[in-house]
């Protein structure tokens, strides 16, 4: 029982030992402790955000912060160095490399300046620059409605949450020109708290519901491609939705053909503009790229938009998504030869194959919608009816609708060769059939000849001939530039120097 | 007795008490913040207590075998549940010593016995596929290569991928340790 006080009355020493012994055994244990402890709490600091960042918060440098090499490539969307045999993403002058356009498209906007577009770096910018959107004086005069700015930048989601949907889809242009000023950035296609994809504009979610779809179900692969859906898809503004508001609409509910979105147009008699030599009721296909990337062979076979437009990199070590949006031409190795083992050379020159095939069609196409609009302007000059023309007119509108698709569609050519070349050869069909009526009815007429083609081997040229007077336009946009937008922009820096307070309660 | 030779004597007993029950405390103290009792489990989490194996986890989990297979499924032996806890506990306290002294390296590769053991389970899993005569006819030389090295030498991103340093998933969302504090005494703190 006492066994151990006598064997330390005895021994001291052993009394200390044990005594000591126990101390170093505790102490050991409590810094072992103690480290756990540490590194737990290390962990609080590997992969966790540095900053907290507000859903709304247009800023991308803001956004960049915590996510420096996506931020960084995302800025590679300023290079225009690079450009392909149609494409890159240098500024072309589009009426320029092919002055049809004009003819095509007089009597709107497009026939004043239409460029193949930079990269989203340049979304506000070149939207300011555009001879499109006017040179407005004050907010009334437009001359566009608010509904343009939907895709430039992450301060639309902004505005939509402050103003409600419809709201924001009301008014004009130049209304928002102080409010949308951050390129298409972060806050477009991510959630801030878990960084994935998701989807921030209302229309690509409604026509998604009109078709009896749930866009929140969609893979993770499916987003990679639906954030670009958001915006690289055919649209058109419904002024039937909210009073004084142009809701902006994708014609989906049909499907997503050619002849499914005409027909959904036809049915309510939609139209873009009354071409101004033809009178025909025009459709301006915007840029239905999702659409045509769906009928493609590698949209088949599960390839995202990002796959090739966004494909990973890496960089010291880290694996990670290029936020350099590009063509997938100036990044082969990363892209293409990812899947494909041939050599770069090889698959340049697939790519371009398909484009000059069908690029060769499109220009036919276009040459009789040329004759098509000049002989139609000539019957309305011989007196033709309402009746004789109704005919003519949809066959200008369809064929140079089916023509717009393939056109607008920037990539389709390569995206889906196979429906595009199919769209153009019914386009050709149609405007075959009405030069047919059309020729009938000159005949009918008395005139009983050829129509010489229009000298519009320039732009300059061919904007003459469809009456434009560019001097003024230029004039008024310079004007505008160098008045009107460092106005909006310095308003806009204003309001964002109240940004940390609003988003995140500190000065 | 052994025993009685070392209880302490009657008027030590109380000091004796309260020391022997700090001493518990202060082991149960750190086996609780260890999570030691998770690693009886086979949950993923469990390998993420050390945040070290973030992108390992990170890795994984964007691969096709996070449907299918969880850390233990590959890197422990299945031939037996004793020689299963046996190797856990050998290859955990191993890394456990590690990642308490710090010497974890910036990038972090198998042993050979671990590769032992992820070896026989690719087989253990795939043996139906290894089995398959389309495979061998179609694959030139698949045969050969089966036996004279590990699965992974030809499959190189399965399924961790090949670079996999320490730092390569900055943005991963993993899940790690919580907060040890429990959320009633949180609450009791932040009330006050």
């Amino acid at each position: 029982m006492s066994s151990i006080l006598k064997i330390t009355e005895k021994r001291p020493w052993l009394a200390w030992i044990l005594f000591f012994a126990t101390v170093v055994v505790v102490f050991l244990l409590g810094l072992l402790a103690s480290s756990i402890v540490e590194r737990r709490a290390e962990a609080a600091y590997v992969n966790v955000p540095r900053t907290k960042v507000n859903q709304f918060d247009p800023r991308n440098e803001v956004w960049g912060a915590n996510y420096p090499r996506e931020f960084q490539s995302y800025y590679g969307t300023a290079d225009t160095t690079f450009r392909s045999k149609y494409n890159g993403n240098t500024m072309i002058d589009m009426l320029e490399e092919d002055p049809r356009l004009v003819v095509l498209w007089a009597g709107y906007g497009f026939s004043k300046d239409y460029n193949q577009g930079r990269g989203h770096y340049y979304a506000v910018t070149d939207m300011h620059k555009t001879l499109r959107t006017g040179a407005p004086k004050t907010p009334a005069e437009g001359p566009m409605p608010s509904t343009c700015m939907t895709c430039k930048s992450p301060d639309v989601p902004r505005l939509m949450n402050q103003k409600g949907v419809a709201a924001f889809y009301t008014g004009t242009w130049a209304s928002l020109g102080s409010e949308v000023v951050n390129p298409i950035g972060c806050a477009d296609c991510h959630d801030a708290e878990t960084m994935n994809l998701a989807i921030s504009r209302p229309a690509l979610i409604e026509a998604f519901e009109r078709l009896g779809k749930d866009i929140t179900k969609a893979s993770h692969q499916e987003m990679r491609s639906l954030v670009c859906a958001q915006c690289h898809v055919e649209y058109y503004f419904d002024k039937t939705v909210a009073e004084g508001a142009n809701y902006l609409k994708f014609p989906w509910d049909n499907g997503f053909s050619a002849e499914n979105m005409e027909e959904y147009y036809d049915n309510f008699e939609f139209s873009d503009w009354i071409h101004s030599m033809s009178k025909a009721p025009m459709l301006k296909a915007q840029h239905p790229g999702y659409e045509v990337y769906l009928t493609g062979i590698h949209a088949e076979r599960g390839v995202s938009c990002a796959d090739c437009h966004m494909p990973y990199k890496s960089e010291g070590g880290q694996k990670f998504t290029d936020h350099k949006m590009q063509s997938p031409l100036n990044n082969i190795s990363s892209s293409c030869q990812v899947c494909h083992r041939e050599e770069a050379a090889t698959l340049m020159k697939n790519v371009y194959d398909r484009q000059d095939k069908i690029i060769e069609n499109r220009d036919k196409l276009e040459e009789q919608l040329v004759r098509a609009h000049v002989e139609a302007q000539k019957a309305w000059e011989l007196g033709a009816t309402d009746a004789q023309m109704k005919d003519i007119l949809t066959g200008i509108r369809h064929a140079q609708w089916r023509w717009d698709y393939a056109a607008a569609s920037h990539g389709g050519s390569f995206h889906s060769p196979v429906e595009i070349g199919r769209v153009i050869s019914t386009g050709i069909t149609i405007v075959q059939e009405t030069r047919i009526k059309l020729a009938r009815l000159l005949a009918s007429q008395g005139f009983n000849q050829e129509i010489p083609y229009p000298d519009i081997s320039t732009k300059a040229k061919a904007q003459a001939f469809i009456g434009l007077d560019m001097k003024k336009l230029n004039e008024e946009k310079q004007d505008f530039l160098k008045n009107i937008v460092p106005q909006w922009m310095s308003t806009a820096k204003e309001r964002e120097a109240t940004y940390n307070n609003v988003f995140y309660n500190k000065e | 007795m052994m025993l009685k030779r070392i209880l302490p004597p009657q008027k030590w007993r109380f000091p004796v008490m309260i020391l022997i029950a700090v001493f518990t405390g202060l082991f149960l103290y750190t086996f609780y913040i260890s999570k030691a009792h998770s690693y009886l489990s086979d949950k993923p989490e469990a390998c993420t207590n050390c945040h070290i194996m973030s992108p390992q986890y990170a890795t994984w989990s964007h691969s096709s075998h996070r449907e299918v297979a969880h850390c233990n499924d590959c890197h422990v032996p299945h031939n037996n549940v004793f020689n299963k806890y046996y190797f856990k506990a050998k290859d955990g306290l191993r890394h456990s010593t590690i990642f308490t002294l710090r010497k974890e390296p910036q990038v972090i590769f198998i042993l050979d016995e671990g590769a032992e053991v992820v070896h026989n389970n690719c087989i253990r899993c795939h043996s139906n596929l290894l089995k398959d005569p389309k495979l061998a006819a179609s694959v030139s030389n698949h045969d050969v290569h089966m036996t004279d090295r590990k699965c992974w030498e030809c499959h190189r991103e399965v399924p961790h991928g090949k670079v996999n340093s320490l730092s390569s998933v900055p943005n991963a969302r993993v899940p790690l340790p919580e907060s040890p504090v429990p959320n009633w005494l949180r609450k009791f703190i932040n009330n006050k």
